[in-house]
């Protein structure tokens, strides 16, 4: 049953969320689509939180994504145990550093005055959600060792059958709890996406690299061709 | 030739009386509003002084602005790639407490307060956190009117000699009135990786779109002016939007309008949009120069048909051959941009003070009684000074403006009071008659529609599907964090 809920249920239902509900925002109000920066308010601790999260967050959710994108290169490159050991002990690495600076943004959030303003409930479930990911991703690291290559082949083919609506639990059924709360707060972070200013992880900001310098608009349709 | 016009804002920096009342009706309008407190999109400071945010001018610390690298401008912060790896934190971004915490006062304790032995009081508490401040740490304009201290004044990045603050025969004052440039080669613009903020072609207002800004703030970093301002609120970035709704409707800027000193002036320069980048590749002390050659003559029948081939229309054609601007900027050479070496080629400009007029040597009324003005470099105010503020260190293009200057009054002097004219003095300064009487008028008598030749914009040129989106209320959706 929980098993249904957590590997059937909940990724439709956080699919479906982003895919309808992501638009309406986009369409309905953009004023309060931003990443909502507190930077300018705090900066100290803010550097000690948000350079070892998005550094360590963000290459090991690109690795999460790269193997299901492209299973049969990893299979190729996870075949040699050299590579294997390399790549898990940099994702560990890099998950350490990503728990560390989810706790450092956390507390931050919970130690400055001057954030009160500007920290809501959802600010701090948010990074609650994020740091409950985190660990029992390292945990995961730690105890249940060849983490890349038996997601390789449990987890992966998993995903493509939920892509291909026909969704094998058999794959994952099996994993200790701190698996499945592990991907139980994946899905909902999916799902909570485009209700919060994580939204701001959708835009990639890389129009510019190939621009010139200076942005002119024009509101007469006669100037400017 | 790529002709395009834009409104500017000259300043004439003599008459600046420091009384704010550009920025309080700027507040009013604008910036009276949560996220927005500590904004002052126009703001006056006392100079010497650090201003606001305190110590703008050091680009050692802020980076902004462009720096020239051989045959090409790079921005002194980050590049392109780097400005991807800094998403998450940037390295130079202002805190609020370099501007300051905006405060507000508890006047319900006046009346609601019980009965004690003491008067009740009203504390101030911050706006942001809404905690009680015991000691208020900054304010808007902290340091007005402190020229003489060395914890404010001395730190200006543009006194040679730092002594001169303290020394009670030489310290001077003056107030610098300050609202977005509005720059050719705008820094914040192209650091956005958003592409939010952006210069409209019709009459050069550079705007942030607060729909596609999403907060990345390298555009507060990049303004070498610290012009654009992070709302903690909505999250997005907001500058001086040139009182787009006024001008577009002929009006001029509430700054400009509310200006008790009339030191104000709105008008159109016609500019050669090919040039800009070329001009700005030039050494610091000829930056002025080449600014100037930018600017184009609306005279000229080349000029007007490359202007006409781009869209700009008759009406506002003969704005800019009526332009105040153009003739205090290019055609007499009066008013200088701020900080040209911080290479954005600003379009706001600055007609150099000549007050207060003791020369250090003199006595005053000795010089008055001899109905003599001082020499350019017996100025009160240090030549260096203003050169580093208003040139890019080039002395002689300031004293060229302070030597017309003082032609103007001894020439108006001597006609005020029936004494013929000492010979030569307007030719020396590049003057003539007729010219001197246009400019006294200009910077003394002339009214608001000399002041301000502001042509609206050409409604029926524009493609009704786009004017009729433009003409409504407004943004009415609401920004902020959601709770
Ligand atoms: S003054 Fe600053 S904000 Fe204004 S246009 Fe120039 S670079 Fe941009
Ligand atoms: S209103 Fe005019 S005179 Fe008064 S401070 Fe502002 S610019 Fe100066």
């Amino acid at each position: 049953m929980l098993n249904v809920f957590i590997f059937v249920v909940l990724p439709y239902a956080a699919l479906a969320l982003l895919l309808f509900v992501t638009p309406y925002r986009y369409f309905s109000n953009r004023l309060v689509w931003s990443a909502y920066s507190t930077q300018f308010l705090e900066q100290k601790a803010l550097f000690w939180g948000s350079i070892p999260w998005h550094y360590g967050i963000l290459p090991v959710l690109a690795a999460h994504l790269v193997s299901v994108i492209l299973p049969g290169p990893m299979k190729a490159i996870l075949g040699n145990p050299r590579a294997l050991i390399l790549l898990e002990d940099i994702g560990q690495g890099l998950g350490l550093l990503a728990l560390f600076g989810c706790l450092a943004l956390l507390l931050r959030r919970l130690r400055t005055p001057m954030l009160k303003a500007v920290t809501s409930a959802a600010d701090l479930a948010l990074l609650a959600l994020l740091l409950v990911e985190v660990a029992t991703g390292v945990y995961m690291g730690i105890f249940i060792r060849g983490g890349p290559l038996w997601y390789l082949y449990t987890a992966v083919p998993y995903f493509h059958s939920l892509l291909a609506f026909n969704p094998q639990v058999e794959y994952v059924a099996d994993f200790p709890m701190v698996f499945k709360v592990h991907a139980a707060g994946a899905f909902l972070f999916v799902a909570v996406l485009p209700f919060t200013k994580l939204v701001h992880l959708l835009y990639l900001p890389v129009g510019f690299l190939k621009d010139p310098p200076i942005l002119y608009r024009w509101r007469t349709s006669k100037t400017g061709e | 030739m790529d002709v395009r016009a834009q409104l500017v804002m000259v300043f004439n920096l003599d008459k600046c009386i420091g009384c704010h009342a550009c920025s309080i009706s700027c507040k009013n309008i604008w910036t009276d509003r949560r996220g927005a407190e500590y904004m002052w999109w126009n703001n006056v400071e006392s100079k010497p002084g650090v201003g606001y945010p305190k110590g703008w001018e050091d680009q050692g610390t802020y980076k902004g602005g462009w720096v020239a690298g051989g045959n090409r401008l790079r921005l002194r912060a980050l590049g392109k790639v780097p400005t991807l790896l800094n998403l998450f934190f940037q390295p130079n971004l202002p805190k609020l407490t370099d501007y300051y915490e905006p405060f507000d006062f508890d006047y319900g304790n006046l009346y609601g307060a019980g009965d004690a032995d003491d008067q009740p009081v009203a504390g101030a508490f911050s706006q942001i956190s809404g905690r009680k401040i015991e000691s208020i740490q900054g304010g808007p304009n902290w340091d007005d009117d402190l020229s003489g201290s060395r914890l404010y004044a001395a730190n200006d990045v543009n006194l040679e000699d730092r002594g001169i603050v303290e020394d009670y025969g030489r310290m001077f004052l003056q107030y610098l009135p300050r609202i977005c440039n509005h720059c050719l080669h705008p820094a914040c613009v192209a650091s956005c990786p958003s592409r939010a903020i952006y210069k409209r072609g019709e009459d050069g207002i550079v705007l942030v779109d607060q729909n596609v800004c999403k907060g990345w703030r390298f555009c507060t970093t990049a303004c070498p002016y610290k012009k654009v301002y992070f709302n903690w609120d909505s999250g997005k970035a907001e500058k001086c939007i040139f009182c787009f709704p006024r001008t577009e409707t002929g009006q001029c800027n509430a700054c400009a309008h509310s200006c008790v000193g009339r030191i104000r002036y709105v008008g159109v320069l016609l500019y050669d949009t090919e040039r800009v980048e070329q001009a700005l590749l030039e050494p610091d002390d000829r930056l002025v120069e080449a600014h100037r050659a930018v600017i184009l003559d609306p005279r000229d029948p080349a000029v007007r048909e490359a202007a006409r081939k781009n869209g700009v229309s008759a009406q506002w054609l003969d704005a800019a051959v009526n332009s105040p601007a153009y003739a205090l900027v290019k055609e007499f050479g009066l008013a200088l941009p701020l900080h040209p070496e911080f290479r954005t080629f600003p379009m706001a400009y600055y007609i150099p003070s000549l007050s207060p007029v003791l020369s250090v040597e003199g006595e005053s009324h000795e010089l008055m009684e001899h109905g003599l003005f001082p020499e350019v470099d017996s100025m009160r105010a240090p030549l260096s000074y203003l050169a580093s503020l208003l040139s890019g260190g080039n002395r002689d293009v300031v004293a060229a403006a302070l030597a017309r200057l003082i032609a103007l009054r001894v020439f108006t002097r001597a006609k005020n009071l029936d004494q013929p004219v000492p010979g030569g003095v307007l030719e020396r300064a590049g003057l003539d008659e007729a010219a001197a009487v246009r400019l006294y008028r200009l910077l003394t008598i002339g009214g608001y529609g000399e002041r301000n030749v502001i042509p609206a914009q050409q409604r029926e040129e524009q493609d009704p599907h786009v004017r009729k989106g433009a003409g409504g209320f407004g943004i009415l959706k609401k920004a902020g964090r959601r709770k």
